[in-house]
């Protein structure tokens, strides 16, 4: 764990890490408890926002919004993003994919006023790629392919796909969660004294996080979700994962920067602030792939239930349409070049 | 509203770097050279994940008809919202715009779905904070 840098860097944002450091705003209302005591993170919470991920090059410098800039930015970046406009030429305005309806992407920025969820480094940036990691982001493609099919690409089937194409793992969903789809940003927690479960909208998968002190698996066993085990810290449940795989399609890799690595450590913390407020930060150790630790502050709100199921395997005419179109451009091809050779 | 223009300038850069992700990449299914612009009546939706598919007849000049898929977002957003299978009924007009399969097939995506009086299913894009393109007669004046 890293908590001196973390705890610098939560000391400059003035409320954003309250329980974090000595000096943390004193919080607005006691949490709620569960029937055996202990803080009680049970319910449907939604974690969209319209803060980045990463700090945007345009603000660099800038850590926060002033009130005043917060409803420009709203404004902008949704009308940046709206996907009912059709303005953009058929490139783009086939990528818009569908009517704004269909979406739901947060339309708020994070109370903190920040202007990026990173909190750790300084900088709002995911650190540069470490060698090995920068090797593994510009290498020959590798099968499963991390995360979405690649502009040009041709697949041969299913398994060059991504892996959310494939509706193995979510493109926000993680772990851990972050708010880059543009719908689905819902996690549901249910708890017992023994057990905390995590199950995201994305894709549906739960993770099941027993809390009773046990061993991770041996390092043999690797999965897509990794291994989690749970504590509390105080009124904080802390989720520390291990055993992922190299193949994992961790978020991160979604905005350019790889995939997360088999020897990637990631502790979530979820802290409950108040009736209507979820913290949630985690932070990424994976020596392999990024040159340092980094970490993210998210607040997830409260919403009415219920989860619906994504079941997004069972529907999935989009990967039987793309690998269908790949071989009647194929064929589309051999027929040119046929009649180029007459 | 006015806002000035450095703020301007890099706000919206900030607003473009904000991810805005489906399930897969439309340029892999559908082919932007081939624009679709459909008038029919929907014989059928399929409220399914990751991406709903409205099947929709459409009578072409010389009397026969075509029948179209035409790919949505995930369905759950929708029932979020309190639409239910109900509220796109069997015999609706409609018109579609998209792009076709690229596989030729009678598929599209339906990059925008309107009725024919130009109202937006479900909800129009009301409310939204998106720029207005006058489609939606719902819609506010600003």
């Amino acid at each position: 764990m890293r908590l001196p840098v973390l705890a610098s860097i939560f000391v400059i944002l003035s409320g954003a890490a309250a329980g974090q450091t000595p000096k943390a705003a004193p919080r607005k209302a006691t949490p709620p408890r569960t029937e055996w005591g202990a803080p009680d993170l049970r319910g449907v919470w939604d974690f969209s926002t319209l803060t980045p991920m990463e700090r945007p090059q345009q603000l660099a410098g800038k850590e926060v919004l002033s009130e005043g800039e917060v409803a420009a930015f709203e404004k902008q970046a949704l009308e940046a993003i709206d996907l009912d406009r059709r303005d953009g030429g058929p490139l783009i305005d086939r990528e818009r994919a569908y009517n704004r309806f269909w979406w739901d992407y947060g339309t708020k920025v994070v109370g903190t006023r920040r202007t990026s969820l990173i909190v750790d480094p300084p900088d709002g940036k995911i650190p540069p790629l470490a060698p090995e990691g920068q090797k593994r982001a510009s290498g020959p493609r590798q099968r499963p392919v991390r995360e979405r099919l690649l502009i040009g690409a041709a697949p041969d089937g299913p398994e060059d796909m991504g892996l959310s194409e494939r509706c193995i793992l979510g493109f926000n969903a993680g772990p851990p969660l972050v708010p880059t789809a543009a719908y689905n940003n819902n996690v549901q927690i249910f708890q017992t004294p023994l057990h905390v479960a995590l199950l995201n909208e994305m894709i549906h998968d739960a993770r099941i996080v027993p809390l009773d002190g046990r061993p991770h698996l041996p390092s043999a066993m690797r999965q897509w979700l990794g291994d989690a085990r749970g504590r509390w810290q105080g009124d904080t449940l802390v989720v520390e994962s291990t055993n992922f795989t190299d193949q994992t399609g961790f978020s991160g890799s979604v905005l350019g920067r790889g995939g997360a690595g088999e020897n990637l450590r990631l502790v979530e913390r979820f802290t409950r602030l108040d009736a209507d407020t979820l913290r949630y930060e985690f932070t990424v150790e994976d020596p392999t792939i990024w040159t340092r630790p980094w970490s993210a502050s998210i607040p997830m709100k409260k919403t009415e239930g219920p989860i619906f199921e994504y079941a997004c395997h069972e529907g999935n005419y989009s990967m039987f349409n793309i690998l269908t179109g790949v071989r009647a451009a194929e064929r589309a091809a051999e027929q040119a070049a046929r009649k180029g050779a007459k | 509203m006015r806002i000035k223009p450095c703020g301007v300038a890099v706000l919206v850069m900030a607003a473009v770097a904000a991810p805005v992700l489906a399930h897969h990449a439309f340029s892999a299914e559908f082919d932007a050279s081939k624009p679709i612009k459909l008038r029919g009546t929907v014989t059928k939706m399929e409220w399914i994940n990751p991406h709903a598919w409205v099947h929709v007849d459409v009578k072409k000049p010389d009397g026969t008809v075509e029948s179209w898929m035409i790919e949505g977002g995930t369905p759950n957003t929708l029932l979020r919202r309190g639409f239910t299978k109900n509220s796109l009924l069997h015999g609706t007009e409609i018109i579609v715009e998209g792009y076709q399969a690229k596989d030729g097939s009678l598929k599209g995506n339906g990059r925008d779905l309107t009725f024919t009086d130009g109202r937006k299913l479900f909800m129009g894009s009301s409310g939204t904070g998106a720029p207005k393109d006058g489609k939606d007669p719902t819609e506010t004046k600003r």
